[in-house]
């Protein structure tokens, strides 16, 4: 019974993560960054910016950081669970921009595809209504 | 014993992982009364003069100022502030001590007073940019959070703060301030 215990107890413990290999993370980076970004076809930095913010708000983040020159913004929202995430805007030949985000819920990275897919559909509204001008 | 084992890891390893709530990145059905209440507008002013204001607003409320990006209009900033209650730390003695006389003197560890919130950090992000559809006015949105720790020190609540007097007073201060502001004072 004391084994079990025991067992039982390893198990819980190695359930989520090791120690260094939290550092690098393992998986495809390929396909990470698929899942992470979005390409909007406008080269307004500061709209895109703008309505990466109007989401993260909509959402409940609060801004931890945001440079405009690298176009990058972090965030963090608390409820029950806390939620990190960086956006990052890049420019992409061909008139578009790569909007990336990436977020860690609580000790873990977010690698649910429609996690993500949600993100960008609130973005994409946010971005519809800066890009037309509409309040 | 072997299947209740059998039964019972998978639940463990479950609860080690938490999983991310279906809602986490969706817009809830009140994100738009939230926005609502959580937005002034400003007429007349340039995002940098709002920006000036909400600093000036902010120091007069002890905030420091963590974060400011102005060509985005983004002004970050936090406080620790006590989080103590008289009226429940007086209850929670008063219970730790009936407790303690039951008990014969064995549970007097007040364990009641010892979850009572004690600070908390306000963390807090305005973001201000121009009126789309009028660029002369400046639309101001704040959006307010919070971590409250008891007096061990342990986590007792993270959230983000919806109850609407505490936005209206901060525009309250910021309407005072933007006046001030138009006036050079």
């Amino acid at each position: 019974m004391r084994i079990f215990a025991g067992t039982l107890y390893m198990v819980f413990l190695s359930a989520c993560a090791s120690n260094n290999a939290a550092i690098t993370e393992s998986g495809s980076q390929v396909q990470v960054r698929q899942i992470q970004t979005r390409t909007y076809d406008t080269l307004d930095k500061r709209d895109t910016l703008r309505s990466v913010l109007a989401t993260l708000q909509d959402l409940g983040f609060v801004i931890d950081k945001a440079d405009y020159e690298l176009a990058t913004i972090s965030a963090t929202k608390l409820q029950d669970y806390q939620i990190r995430m960086t956006v990052t805007v890049r420019e992409r030949g061909g008139e578009r921009l790569d909007v990336r985000a990436n977020a860690r819920f609580n000790e873990s990275t977010v690698e649910d595809p429609l996690a993500y897919q949600d993100f960008f559909a609130v973005l994409d509204k946010a971005m519809f209504l800066t890009l037309h001008n509409v309040d | 014993m072997a299947l209740r084992a059998r039964l019972l890891l998978p639940l463990i390893i479950l609860a080690g992982c938490e999983t991310l709530p279906r809602d986490a990145f969706r817009l809830s059905e009140s994100a738009l009364a939230t926005r609502e209440m959580q937005t002034r507008e400003y007429a007349s002013m340039s995002d940098t003069e709002i920006l000036s204001a909400s600093t000036a607003v902010l120091q007069d409320l002890g905030y420091a100022i963590d974060e400011v990006e102005e060509p985005l209009g983004v002004l970050s900033a936090s406080k620790r502030a006590d989080a103590t209650s008289g009226i429940k730390a007086v209850g929670s003695l008063a219970m730790d001590g009936v407790k303690c006389i039951f008990s014969f003197l064995r549970a007097c560890d007040g364990k009641n007073y010892s979850k009572l919130d004690d600070v908390q950090d306000i963390r807090l992000t305005l973001i201000s940019r121009p009126q789309l559809d009028n660029e002369e006015n400046v639309v101001v949105r704040i959006t307010i959070q919070r971590v409250i720790w008891d007096k061990k020190g342990r986590l007792s609540v993270q959230q983000t703060v919806t109850d609407s007097s505490v936005y209206e007073s901060f525009f309250d201060k910021m309407s005072k301030a933007v006046f001030l502001e138009q006036e050079g004072v």
